[in-house]
């Protein structure tokens, strides 16, 4: 069976408490978690937002400032403190984590497509799991659409990804966007989620066409 | 005329670091350069000039993480170990400056920020907005969608890039290098550190050239060409060995260290 790549997005909101400090029980279970799927022998490779959530929680701000500029300050503070927690908590399950950033406008650049896909194999060869994010303090995509699954599917693109896999919340529900399959999926648990891949795995192996056809509209317009 | 008194009235200096600084000889990291770089930074910071970090590193970090003896050759493995090790580089620089109560930034640029004007603009935004609120900014390529500092120059040309962006009235390039020579020291022993340039001459860039000038990665010709992008900008630009930063105190006391490329400029003669 083809090993499945598969690009876990992760809206930090459901990995910190009211407060704004990370839920320490939370993370390190999405640590476990995805670990797991790696080690099954799964691609996992993560997309996170966060940097600026926890860039002021670093710098003790009353709230998330308005003014665009600001926020492109507070997340070049965040994203050091977000990636330091990723690497935390994968660390306890000896999994290596790598910081990769990137703006949206990159494939546009069919050079730096070709440099970010190279990495992303190499990391793949190395056993290590990519935790990518937009690069906030030089574009302002992200901040502008404050929501990262546009970033999801253009790493989807460019690693051909066979899934996107989006945390719905800390209950256990994930919704599933397979590739050139137009039922997306909400599952219940972790055991389900890894059942529901591999099951989909099979599928496409065996023959389904389906992997010609993009992503369901409904999720976006990028071609994948 | 003394044109290091100069150096005593910065304002806003970029302090690039090279990988020969921050890590010995067998590739291990040095804690107690990236310690003392810390408390150097700080301490300026709090004298009231800004600073921003320019770093090197981030693949030597990531093949002492992943347990590599030597760096590979690959370009595509460059880059993936260079997004391990950017993470470890910037969690070492977190703690060491959280010493000293020194908020610090990650800041990674590719090249285009010269020429992309949306991005120059977001980027040169950024960074005077982190300076503004105290913040020390630690810039590094980012290596992993762009390939031309892994292949060129230590990031000596990307120092040069960002001094020019913010505006910056010097810039410190910290090396093994004590300076440019006037002759390869390891042969001529009469040979002596060239104190101030104040003009890149054809004569200069055959010096740098020679043999016995290419240490690091960058080698003096990449600094040369840094101080020329700087001259270019009217910004002061100083090359001098980073094995103790305490160094740059001295600099800013416009003590005679290292060489300095002296920029021709009306803040110079408002100065001199």
């Amino acid at each position: 069976m083809k090993q499945q790549t598969i690009i876990v997005r992760i809206e930090i909101t459901t990995l910190i408490n009211p407060n704004g400090k990370i839920n320490r029980r939370k993370m390190d279970r999405l640590a476990m978690v995805l670990t797991n799927l790696h080690n099954s022998g799964m691609l996992v490779m993560v997309v996170t937002s966060g940097a600026i959530v926890l860039g002021a929680e670093k710098l003790k701000l009353p709230g998330i400032p308005d003014s665009q500029l600001e926020m492109q300050a507070i997340a070049a503070v965040g994203q050091a403190e977000l990636i330091r927690w990723y690497q935390h908590f994968f660390n306890d399950y000896n999994q290596i984590v790598a910081q990769v950033l990137l703006t949206s406008d990159i494939i546009h650049f069919p050079d730096r497509v070709k440099n970010t896909r190279n990495t992303f194999n190499t990391l793949k060869e190395m056993n290590i799991i990519p935790i990518i994010n937009e690069n906030d303090a030089v574009s302002t995509a992200d901040i502008e659409y404050d929501d990262n699954y546009p970033l999801a599917l253009i790493v989807a693109k460019i690693a051909r990804a066979d899934y996107i896999v989006i945390k719905m919340d800390m209950n256990g529900k994930y919704m599933i966007v397979p590739r050139g399959n137009q039922r997306a999926m909400v599952v219940d648990g972790e055991t389900e989620l890894q059942e529901k891949l591999e099951s989909f795995g099979q599928e496409m192996v065996s023959g389904n066409n389906a992997r010609e056809v993009e992503f369901p509209a409904s999720v976006g317009e990028i071609e994948f | 005329m003394d044109y290091r008194k100069v150096l005593k009235n910065k304002k806003r200096i970029v302090v690039k670091i090279g990988t020969s600084s921050l890590s010995y000889p067998n590739g291990r990291m040095n804690f107690h350069c990236i310690e003392k770089l810390a408390y150097v930074l700080s301490a300026i910071r709090r004298q009231g000039i800004q600073v921003i970090l320019v770093t090197s590193g981030a693949i030597g970090v990531g093949a002492g993480r992943l347990g590599l003896t030597e760096r590979p050759v690959e370009l595509s493995k460059k880059q993936a170990l260079a997004a391990v090790g950017q993470a470890d580089l910037m969690k070492i620089y977190q703690k060491f400056f959280e010493e000293y109560n020194q908020t610090v930034a990650q800041v990674l640029l590719t090249k285009d920020v010269v020429t992309v004007p949306s991005r120059n603009k977001n980027s040169k935004r950024t960074l005077i907005k982190l300076l503004e609120m105290d913040i020390i900014p630690i810039v590094n390529e980012n290596d992993t969608i762009a390939t031309n500092e892994i292949v060129f120059g230590d990031n000596d040309t990307l120092s040069a890039t960002v001094a020019v962006l913010v505006d910056a009235d010097l810039l410190v390039m910290l090396s093994d290098i004590d300076g440019l020579y006037s002759a390869d020291p390891r042969i001529e022993s009469s040979a002596r550190i060239i104190h101030s340039v104040s003009e890149i001459t054809p004569e200069l860039e055959q010096l740098a050239a020679g043999a016995g000038s290419s240490f690091s990665t960058g080698g003096m010709i990449t600094k040369i060409s840094a101080a020329r992008i700087c001259l270019k900008a009217g910004i002061d630009c100083i090359i001098t060995n980073g094995s103790d930063p305490a160094v740059v105190f001295d600099i800013l006391q416009g003590t005679e260290v290292g060489t300095h490329f002296i920029a021709r400029n009306e803040k110079l003669i408002d100065h001199v």
